[in-house]
């Protein structure tokens, strides 16, 4: 029953799901939205999961004053701060509001403003034309770089930066999305009709 | 020992060469990209930007609309992205109001409602337009895919409130329109696959209307699905942005980071031409002295 339940659990609802795109029953529609439903609580579930988990293992290293202990609990006072805001004076102004645009804000936007000068370091010293391969690689990025600037338009790298986009780019763009497409359908089915059970778990 | 005749000075010298091209100090870089942003945005170059046609039928989608018809727009980026996505939001934004639209604002990240909620009081105050009337903002929804598939049959119901805790059905633009049917067109601000999500969900299921403003990173993904029709326009990256400004008339930090942008391009490809002589030189450089003799190549960052 372990393992049978959720094998025919997955197969009705999977099934319900399918069937939905082909008929306008009104008893059919209803219970699709049911699904709908319950797969929003099941996401909001999974969101308090991952602050309990966050919670246990920052207060752990808070408790026995582990490596880094202070970020640690820099992170939990954060993580109680925002809501504690939120739940006094709403989500829409005040305290809350105001931490947002003022320490989250900034601090994310400064870390990935950082990748800037990681992405110069690393191209400077890995993109190196040392095959035919990576020589064509090298150049289709750095015809693309400037040609999607104003100083690549003004040589004219534009039109060459548009065909490399819109020929080999989406070519082989397309034939990823076509095979991730039927690997999605082919494991779909799997799961729907019970072959694939890999997750239920060890031993399923 | 040197063949008669040869300058002894001239393979040190080219190996001097060879290894300052070859192993430029990460700081000197660092300096360098600084600098390259810094000035064009203190000393503007004004470069001249061309209006791409993902960005000219991007700006037909919402010219073609008439005063009053609804819009989703969709703020799908966190504060990691915002320079590059602000500019776009803004712009559209503008762009709505300016043709009487009425937006449905709405996001698909719990990290973005401060964002949506920043943009939509600038370019509604500046329209002077009236909340719940003109544009209303339905904040975050837990599960994207659920919530694209929903809002097909009823954002009423989806979203029974709006994020200030308003009744959905008190407001006003709500009551009029409750699903893709009602509206004329989404706008998916994205960084992230989630503009696909709304070309697959709202798009194919329910046949919606969709355009996308996208990081450059994510443009490259987004370019068949405009081929074949399924996006009727997208932006991308911080050009996109310029362009899109450029086509309203309305300068913004698109345009204004243009110059900025293209310095620093330029220099990443300088310094990616430089790294590639240091490392062609020193090919020939261990091709002469036999095989193992030359230093190992950093690939480090």
């Amino acid at each position: 029953m372990k393992r049978t339940g959720p094998v025919v659990f997955g197969f009705v609802i999977g099934m319900l799901m399918l069937i939905q795109h082909f008929t306008p029953d009104p008893w059919i529609n209803d219970r699709y939205n049911d699904v709908l439903d319950w797969k929003q609580i099941v996401f909001g579930t999974t969101l308090i999961l991952g602050v309990v988990s966050l919670v246990t293992h920052h207060g752990r290293k808070v408790a026995r004053r582990g490596g880094g202990w202070a970020y640690s609990l820099l992170t939990l006072a954060g993580l109680a701060a925002m809501p504690a805001a939120a739940l006094a004076f709403g989500s829409g102004r005040g305290p809350y509001l105001w931490m947002f645009d003022h320490v989250q804000a900034p601090m994310q936007a400064t870390m990935f403003a950082l990748l800037a000068f990681y992405v110069a370091s690393a191209s400077y010293r890995a993109f190196r034309a040392r095959t035919l391969h990576a020589a064509l690689l090298l150049t289709a990025g750095v015809v693309v770089m400037l040609g999607r600037v104003p100083l690549g338009e003004l040589i004219g790298l534009d039109h060459v930066s548009a065909w490399i986009l819109d020929f080999p780019n989406l070519a082989a763009k397309r034939g990823v999305m076509i095979g991730v497409g039927l690997g999605m359908t082919a494991t779909s089915i799997k799961i729907i009709t019970g072959i694939e059970r890999t997750y239920l778990g060890k031993g399923a | 020992m040197t063949a008669l005749g040869e300058n002894p000075a001239r393979p040190a010298r080219g190996r001097r060469l060879r290894e300052r091209l070859g192993d430029v100090d990460r700081r000197v870089i660092f300096l360098a990209v600084g600098l390259a942003v810094a000035l064009p945005l203190i000393f503007p170059l004004r470069l001249p930007v061309a209006v791409s046609r993902e960005a000219r039928a991007y700006y037909d989608a919402l010219e073609q609309l008439k005063p009053g018809d609804e819009i989703l727009v969709s703020f799908d980026y966190e504060p990691e992205t915002m320079a590059e996505l602000d500019p776009m939001s803004l712009a559209t934004l503008r762009h709505a109001f300016r043709k009487d639209l009425r937006v449905i604002a709405l996001t698909n990240y719990p990290g973005a409602p401060g964002i949506a909620q920043r943009i939509l009081g600038a370019a509604a105050a500046e329209a002077h337009k009236e909340y719940g009337v003109d544009y209303v903002f339905l904040g975050y929804n837990p599960d994207y895919s659920a919530t694209m598939l929903r809002m097909g049959e009823s954002i009423r119901q989806t979203f029974p409130t709006d994020h200030f805790g308003t009744p959905a059905d008190s407001l006003p633009l709500l009551r009029q329109a409750n699903s893709y049917a009602d509206t004329e067109l989404l706008v998916a601000i994205s960084s992230t696959v989630m503009a696909e999500y709304w070309i697959i969900f709202a798009g194919g299921t329910f046949k919606e209307k969709v355009i996308s403003a996208n990081t450059a990173i994510q443009a490259v993904l987004i370019y068949p699905y405009f081929q074949t029709g399924q996006l009727s326009g997208f932006l991308g990256g911080l050009k996109g942005a310029a362009e899109y400004e450029k086509l309203i008339g309305r300068e913004g930090d698109g345009l204004r980071g243009m110059d900025a942008q293209s310095m620093a391009h330029l220099l990443i490809v300088c310094f990616i031409v430089l790294g590639n002589i240091g490392f062609l030189l020193g090919r020939r450089e261990r091709g002469r002295e036999g095989p193992g003799r030359g230093p190992a190549q950093a690939t480090g960052a």
